[in-house]
């Protein structure tokens, strides 16, 4: 398990879009302290190693059914009521800033 | 007694037999909704609400639909065409829509009353009621503001406690139904894993997220899932199984009842447990058997960590979609990336971007055998031993809190076994899928508490059908703070 420091919490902040302030930093240094303990609880568990990772609350064949792309008709949204969400569009597309200038 | 502190059962035969209008019942759920003094709310949606309600009073009320006209509040994460859907955070504050989640359609289509959306904590992580862009919900069995409804379903929780609606609408990832349920004295409940589609419901974490809802009642629970539990092509965990009625409920008894040992155990709180105990022994002398089981405290105790790690992991990708571009509270920025991080920067509460930088740290590849594989692997331990009690018993039960609510600056130790086990183990119905019920146990100094039951997936009928016994020997049917005043007033 990789020590956690600041650095690192910085690194997985910046992965993920956002940064914090120095002071919240701090607060998930303190936090991280609880939760490495609380991980360590895992360890207790006898023969953990042996069992498989569970990802789904169930193996279902339903889950894993390959289905037809087709747009369902009933779900058809209006091209103009999506593009109110974006903030800035225009002609039927949404705007960012130029890539190449 | 207003007709609106009715269940929906009863307050649907009031609508057949023209005891009561649509817009008499929508009038007054607007009223208390409007007087909402402990912050339940996020946008209303009154006006199209009134109108529809007068549309139904032309109507004759068919027999065969309970929800003909019924008013209800759905949680903040649902995606409401139309109406503002922000998950109670500012990164989505503006956003509407385009398309209703299924649940949403169905009780539209049944012609069910939508009055306005919930808070909540923000985008559904948090178990307090504290951390939503709105701030704090306030429980209503304590008019003093002082202690807490939990979440983090916490408006849905509010809105059916303080009757402004019969049901409310509400997700649930660890105990987000099922413990604010316990805290406000209701029937709260989340199906099988697969059951009630969660298309258009926010995902926060799609491997334990269940849609549910806060009733009054075990029979309107009931019925509501009839309604409700129908399989969806646009779920991809929709499942093709379990798609019977429950309602009417059976009245069978004799059913064989395990009761989680360390649970019981790691509660201190002697009202709970001689609340729980009564129950047991009228289960019993009801003709069903109860014995208590015992699971490894190891295994227990790593439940809590198992869920944070596997939840914030699974978080920090269903969330990678709130950029701001093509919709949500877009922050500007000199190129497309900077668009992103202003959004993501500002948009996030600090509590919420702590959860993400655990998920981060999990997800790390140094870490991933170490960490989150391993919370998958104890996931796997604990639904392997809960099936294992299954093949000898329809259920196991438990106080669905080891407390009453919390008050608002009450702090809990995080290492000792109150905490990890009796307020972490509802969880396991989220680990294995289970369908799982809270419902009222009791009430002390005021504040209610609640009993679990959590069953064999796809046998939902049954866990309504022990619930139900449950609740016709606790004698705590149609709870509310407005019921309580009523019951003390006699």
């Amino acid at each position: 398990m990789k020590e956690v420091n600041k650095d690192i919490l910085k690194d997985a902040a910046s992965r993920l879009l956002f940064d914090m302030k120095d002071e919240e930093y701090d607060t998930l240094l303190n936090e991280f302290g609880i939760i490495t303990k609380q991980l360590k609880l895992m360890d207790e568990i006898k023969g953990l190693n042996d069992v498989e990772p569970m990802s789904f609350p169930y193996v279902d064949e339903s889950f894993s059914l390959l289905r037809e792309d087709e747009p369902v008709k009933e779900d058809e949204v209006d091209k103009e009521e999506m593009l109110q969400n974006a903030k800035v569009y225009r002609d039927g597309q949404v705007k960012l800033p130029k890539v190449v200038n | 007694m207003n007709y609106l502190d009715l269940t929906i059962k009863e307050m649907h035969e009031a609508l057949v037999n023209k005891k009561i209008k649509v817009s008499d019942l929508v009038k007054k759920a607007i009223e208390r909704c409007k007087n909402d003094k402990f912050n339940a709310l996020e946008a209303t949606n009154y006006e199209a609400a009134l109108n529809e309600a007068y549309e139904l009073d032309k109507e004759e009320v068919p027999c065969d639909n309970f929800l003909f006209g019924i008013p209800y509040i759905a949680k903040d994460n649902f995606s409401t065409r139309g109406i503002e859907s922000t998950g109670g955070s500012n990164i989505l504050n503006g956003y509407i829509p385009s398309f209703d989640a299924t649940v949403i359609k169905i009780l539209k289509e049944n012609k069910a009353i939508m009055i306005a959306k919930s808070t909540l904590d923000e985008l559904a992580m948090g178990g307090s009621g504290k951390s939503g862009h709105k701030g704090i919900q306030f429980n209503p069995y304590d008019e003093t503001k002082n202690h807490l409804i939990g979440g983090s379903s916490s408006g849905s929780a509010v809105a059916t406690a303080a009757s402004y609606v019969p049901f409310s609408l509400g997700s649930d990832t660890g105990d987000s139904i099922r413990k604010p349920a316990s805290y406000a004295g209701l029937v709260g409940f989340k199906p099988t894993y697969g059951l009630i589609s969660r298309f258009g419901l926010f995902p926060f974490s799609v491997s334990l997220d269940h849609v549910g809802y806060f009733t009054r009642s075990v029979d309107d629970a009931a019925i509501l899932f009839d309604y409700l539990n129908k399989y969806d092509k646009r779920d991809y965990t929709s499942s093709l199984k379990g798609r019977n009625k429950v309602y009417p409920l059976k009245e069978e008894k004799h059913h064989k009842i395990a009761v989680l040992k360390e649970v019981i155990d790691s509660i201190k709180d002697e009202m709970i447990l001689s609340s729980f105990n009564n129950l047991i022994e009228k289960l019993k002398n009801e003709g069903n058997e109860v014995e208590y089981v015992s699971i490894d405290p190891s295994i227990l105790k790593a439940l809590y960590p198992a869920y944070i790690i596997i939840s914030s992991a699974e978080a920090t990708s269903n969330n990678a979609n709130l950029d701001g571009i093509k919709f949500g509270n877009r922050k500007e920025g000199n190129s497309y990336q900077e668009v992103m991080f202003n959004t993501r920067n500002e948009g996030f509460s600090e509590l919420i971007k702590r959860r993400f930088v655990l998920g981060s740290y999990a997800l790390m590849s140094e870490n991933q055998e170490e960490v989150y594989l391993k919370a998958k692997k104890v996931r796997r331990v604990v639904v392997d031993k809960v099936n294992e009690i299954f093949n000898s018993y329809d259920c196991f039960i438990a106080p669905a809190s080891p407390t009453v609510a919390h008050s608002l600056n009450e702090v809990s130790d995080d290492l000792d076994d109150t905490y990890l086990i009796a307020d972490n183990y509802l969880g396991i119905g989220n680990f294995g899928g289970f369908p799982s019920i809270t419902i009222p146990l009791g009430v002390k100094e005021n504040l209610p508490f609640g009993l679990s039951i959590t069953g064999k997936i796809f046998d939902d009928s049954k866990v309504f059908e022990i619930a139900k016994e449950c609740e016709n020997l606790t004698n705590l049917k149609n709870l509310s703070t407005v019921t309580l005043k009523e019951k003390e007033a006699k």
